[in-house]
């Protein structure tokens, strides 16, 4: 298997719902107008605490500094696990178990944090800048290291990190965190990339406008849903996590022929 | 396809037919307007069939084998692929593939197909990217839906979607490329199973055989993968504005990328019926960038960097939306315009390679076109086109034109003698000749030095002149027409060829020579102008009633014997006026000059049909001091600048007439007259002018262009003896292999100066050393191969030389014994003998006559086995 080192850099940010507002000229001009940034990696994700995004240096530069914005200090890259590589004979596609047991697991042994994204089309597995020589040491084992340069795939260079990393014990882990599930449906979908100026609007009331009235969302949490939506631009490429209510909601007329595929919780 | 970008694709089979497609199918036929004699070029589309059942069209491929003929697949914007048809009853053998749905597991853009070119009933399709799915899919086309157990449950994933269970395929035949995208799609000719894909960032190649391996490469280029249908090694492949073009022998890295267009690609596709020429489009253009690899070598090993022949063609004003090679008209494409979907039937035109042999003929190749054009063979159709100045040159050669050093007015008559111009100036050279060879004038020094310098400079030095108011012949009346005379004036009268020598002036040899050449009217004139009245009205008189002669002439006569020199008779009134409409020149400057005033004759002077050598003769018989320089200088001027040769008479072979000579071969070209004619100027410094070197280089260099190498040669000889310097030195010598020094002694006396090899050859020095030993060791010379017989020896026969018995030429059979006699011997083996019985073996042999040696001697000589084209 080849895992490929983006060569986007990415930021970590934290909006609070109630400073949405004064963001929302950049996230749409992100969203909606990628051919005016430079930006070429944008994620916003709704969770009922807050908006996530994760976005690149070029795109970071289009959002205002706010007390309602967070931003972890680090710089992440993005990894990408690609079947190719040689043998397509495996016919299983790699889902999150496989990535968690032969990315995240062996990165975990070695303390490394990690940032999952999963779109549409594929899984992002972010990891800090700085622990970079650690990540390729660790994984250079099981995957061919590529490093994208300038939209091309090249052999990553070996960094021979090995002298002063300790391989640590393997001990097994419990899970220790708690889960719960919520008891509304999602959809996970993707959209030609030329028809968004025809939905954007849609997809704007959905983002910054659905989650306004309190009482809706009270009452939705009480029946065990919650609110959750997620859109994704990543290298052209667009993709959508939303609740089958949402998409009923503003989707239905979407003109572009869009479908659901697969449904699963989200936890 | 989505609106904005049209597409076009020719019928594999129907040359005539295409399909258009942006939101809808359209269906075209092309031919020409109107009837197909008239305008042959004019063509125009009429629409068959619009199909609009497939709405999201992403991409489209037609159908490659012959029937069903009009089946195209549709990719749509959620991954579907639709079988559909155009502009046909539905056939009732193919009606279950029409209709048929490929729909894959997960929903995204349908980026490309492909339909595998042998084996129709595959066909691949690329997808966009998905978590758990593959992005390239090959269906069958052919297969049933089979309900299977697993299809049931599958089913319920497509609830949105109502499925009509008996079209819809879902399961591919092979499932490619896994988690990634897939942009481009093509099979490769060079086997029906391999798949070139450009996937998200490597182009792969897959093969269905095994699909459990791929090779691929890393690389951004991966859009519009398309194979070279005339090297199926060769791939392009783009990527933005950068056109990557890969060998699939040595796929590490593009042998070659294009050069990057500030705008990105939309389209690039190789001509079908061309070797090697690439088409590109960028997006919001109006031209099409050919790249013509034509010449490429075969793209294999990275120090060689191929060239590329990069064009733009413009086949309409709008921006281009898309376009497509026709499959089998040579270089035509059909455009189709981004904004209002104008279509323009287009071909491109090829460079065109043009030769032009030595020999005035012209070919040029266009395409796959030949064309030869050469000159029109104007034997019957004498002067309806007058002949290429090459030519006219050539024959020339072949006539030994200019070669004529005694009489040299001849050559002009070996020049074909219907060129006035080249007729004067072999004259004036004739002239002259005849003053420089004259002992009177040898003897007065600088008047010889003058004689070349012509009648302008001649004038000029003028001095002495004496003025005398003659009788009219044959009557005692005196006249008032001042006459010149001096020794100048005198030479020039003789360049001009009226007198031909002595002090006394006497006209009568050369009217004799004009009556001779039934040149009435010029004699006439000759005669008035020396005032004998009597002698022109005779001469006229002999013109009418000679053989084909103008009875005219005897009514002139009788004009001209009415000559008063009253001043306002009525015969001055009369002739004054009524001489313009006299056509020949002759007669009207004749009733120019009996009218004018004394010193005031430019009816005379300015008639510009009357010869200039008449004219100076007259100017130097009437203008005085004062006048006649101005007149001289004008005259010059005039044919300087329009290059004509009879101004040599005035300039001589001075700079001024390397001028006027300059003009003339600017006009015509003719440097074989100006070589010839600058060779007799002896002043050196004509003969150094630059421009004169480069005549005679070129007509040398045209010579041997012509394979007139003997001509070559005799022109050389005759260059050498008028300009010495222009002789070569000894350049090559042979030397003796025991002591190394030359074995001519005639030359091993001169110091060794100019060893640059030039085109002369060998010196022809050993010829005269008849010693059999070297002169300077004294040890004997190599032997000939042949008659084994020392070097030095002369040929005792000549066997193979026919030609000794035939012509009874001695000069030339001595000059064949002479070359006989040479020293040959081949570079590669060293052999050699007497050239003569070298030449005659290797007339029936090929190999070396030493035995045993195998060395092909003659065929080594490259220019051995050219042949001359002049015979001498």
């Amino acid at each position: 298997m080849e895992l490929h080192i983006l060569e986007h850099s990415l930021k970590v940010a934290s909006i609070e719902k109630e400073g949405i507002q004064i963001c929302t000229h950049g996230l749409v001009k992100l969203a909606f107008l990628a051919s005016r940034t430079r930006c070429k990696f944008f994620s916003l994700t709704e969770t009922p605490e807050d908006y996530t995004l994760i976005v690149d240096e070029e795109g970071f530069k289009e959002l205002p500094q706010s007390e309602h914005i967070s931003v972890a200090d680090a710089t992440w890259v993005a990894l990408n696990v690609v079947s190719g590589g040689g043998n397509a004979s495996n016919s299983q596609p790699i889902g999150v178990t496989k990535i968690a047991k032969s990315v995240i697991a062996p990165l975990a042994d070695h303390n490394i944090s990690v940032f999952m994204l999963s779109t549409y089309q594929t899984d992002f597995i972010l990891v800090r800048e700085r622990d970079l020589p650690m990540v390729t040491h660790t994984l250079s084992s099981e995957f061919t290291l590529l490093r994208v340069v300038n939209g091309e795939a090249v052999a990553a260079p070996h960094l021979g990190a090995a002298n002063g990393f300790v391989k640590p014990k393997l001990a097994p882990r419990p899970v220790i965190h708690p889960l719960s599930s919520p008891s509304n449906m999602f959809c996970v979908t993707s959209l030609d990339p030329d028809t968004l100026p025809s939905v954007a609007t849609l997809l704007m009331d959905v983002m910054f406008y659905s989650g306004g009235s309190k009482e809706a969302s009270a009452a939705s949490e009480d029946s065990g849903h919650i609110r959750f939506f997620s859109f994704s631009l990543i290298e052209g490429y667009v993709s959508l996590v939303m609740d089958e209510q949402t998409t009923q909601r503003s989707l239905i007329n979407v003109p572009c022929p869009l479908e659901m595929l697969s449904s699963f919780t989200v936890t | 396809m989505s609106g904005s970008k049209p597409d076009i694709l020719w019928s594999p089979h129907h040359p005539d037919r295409y399909v258009i497609c942006d939101s809808e199918l359209g269906l075209y036929r092309i031919g020409p307007v109107g009837s197909s004699e008239t305008k042959p070029k004019e063509t125009a589309a009429t629409l068959l069939a619009i199909n609009s059942d497939t709405p999201y069209m992403k991409c489209v491929a037609w159908y490659p084998k012959h029937e069903p003929e009009c089946l195209l697949a549709v990719g749509q914007a959620n991954g579907r692929v639709v079988l559909t048809s155009l502009g046909q009853s539905h056939n009732s053998t193919y009606k279950d593939l029409v209709g048929k749905e490929f729909v894959p597991k997960h929903a995204r853009q349908c980026n490309t197909l492909a339909w595998n070119p042998v084996d129709s009933n595959l066909l691949a399709a690329g997808l966009d990217k998905h978590r758990a799915d593959f992005s390239v899919l090959i269906w069958d086309i052919s297969s049933k839906f089979s309900p299977e157990a697993s299809v049931a449950s599958e089913k319920s994933r497509f609830s949105a979607v109502e499925l009509d269970s008996s079209t819809v395929v879902t399961k591919p035949l092979y499932e490619l490329g896994q988690n990634d995208a897939c942009l481009s799609l093509c099979w490769l000719l060079r086997d029906p199973k391999l798949l070139l894909a450009g996937m998200h960032r490597n182009l792969a190649i897959f093969d269905l055989r095994n699909t459990s391996q791929k090779t691929f490469v890393n690389t951004k280029a991966i859009q519009g993968v398309t194979v070279d249908p005339h090297f199926h090694d060769r791939v392009a492949s783009f990527f933005e504005g950068q056109v990557a073009i890969w060998d699939l022998r040595k796929f590490e890295k593009p042998v070659l990328t294009l050069n990057e267009q500030p705008k990105p690609l939309t389209k690039v596709a190789w001509c079908p019926t061309r070797n090697g020429l690439l088409a590109t489009l960028t997006r919001d253009s109006n031209i099409i960038r050919l790249y013509d690899m034509q010449h490429t070598p075969t793209p294999i090993g990275d120090e060689t960097e191929p060239t590329i022949i990069e064009r733009s063609v413009q086949p309409c004003e709008s921006q281009i939306g898309s376009f497509a090679w026709h499959p089998s008209s040579q270089n035509r494409m059909v455009v189709v315009s981004a904004a209002n979907r104008v279509m323009t039937d287009f071909t491109v035109f090829e460079r065109i390679s043009l030769a032009w042999s030595s020999t005035s003929s012209l070919m040029w190749a266009c395409g796959r076109h030949l064309y030869d054009c050469a000159e029109d063979g104007a034997e019957g159709v004498q002067g309806a086109i007058e002949k290429d100045i090459a030519t006219k040159m050539r024959q020339r050669a072949q006539s030994s034109y200019g070669h004529d050093t005694v009489q040299v007015w001849r050559n002009h008559l070996l020049a074909g003698g219907n060129d006035s111009q080249l007729k004067c100036l072999w004259y004036d050279l004739f002239y002259m000749k005849l003053c420089a060879e004259d002992p009177e004038l040898k003897l007065q020094g600088n008047k010889q030095s003058l004689v070349h310098s012509g009648i302008k400079n001649i004038v000029k030095t003028s001095s002495g002149t004496t003025e005398s108011r003659r009788c009219w012949s044959g009557s005692d009346r005196q006249t008032d027409v001042p006459r010149y005379h001096s020794e100048e004036r005198c030479l020039a009268l003789r360049l001009c060829g009226w007198i031909s020598r002595g002090p006394d002036i006497d006209v009568e040899v050369f009217l004799r020579s004009l009556e001779h050449e039934r040149e009435w009217e010029r004699a006439a004139a000759v005669a008035l102008f020396n005032l004998d009245i009597r002698r022109a009205i005779q001469i006229l008189n002999k013109g009418a009633t000679a053989e084909k002669g103008d009875l005219n002439l005897n009514v002139v006569a009788m004009a001209l014997s009415g000559y008063t020199d009253e001043k306002s008779s009525l015969w001055r009134e009369m002739c004054s006026s009524l001489r313009l409409q006299l056509k020949n020149p002759y007669l009207c400057v004749m009733f120019a000059f009996l009218t004018s005033e004394p010193g005031a004759y430019d009816g005379v002077l300015f008639e510009s049909s009357v010869a200039v050598r008449d004219r100076v003769a007259f100017a130097c018989m009437f203008l005085s001091d004062a006048q006649l320089p101005r007149y001289i200088d004008k005259l010059t001027n005039e044919m300087k600048e329009v290059g004509n040769l009879e101004g040599i008479l005035l300039t001589g072979l001075t700079k001024d007439g390397v001028d006027l000579m300059e003009s003339y071969v600017d006009l015509t070209g003719d440097v074989q007259t100006a070589s010839f004619c600058m060779l007799k100027g002896s002043p050196g410094d004509v003969l150094k002018d630059p421009r004169v070197q480069c005549w005679i280089e070129n007509y040398r260099n045209l010579l041997d262009a012509w394979r007139f190498w003997h001509k070559r040669a005799e022109f050389d000889i005759h260059r050498g003896k008028l300009d010495p310097s222009s002789k070569p030195l000894a350049q090559v010598f042979v030397s003796c292999n025991f002591c190394g020094k030359s074995i001519s002694y005639s030359c091993s006396a001169m110091p060794h100066q100019g060893r640059g090899f030039s085109q002369y050859g060998v010196s022809g020095s050993p010829t005269k050393s008849k010693v059999t030993s070297c002169p300077g060791c004294r040890k004997p010379l190599p032997r000939c191969a042949l008659c084994l017989m020392n070097m030095g020896t002369p040929v005792s026969n000549c066997p193979g030389t026919g030609k000794s018995d035939e012509k009874v030429d001695l000069t030339r059979e001595n000059k064949l014994a002479q070359f006989n006699n040479w020293f040959t011997w081949c570079h590669n083996c060293r052999h050699g003998g007497h050239a003569g019985h070298m030449l005659s073996w290797f007339r029936d042999h090929t190999e070396c006559p030493v035995s045993a040696c195998t060395c092909k001697c003659m065929q080594l000589d490259t220019t051995g086995n050219l042949v001359p084209s002049d015979s001498s």
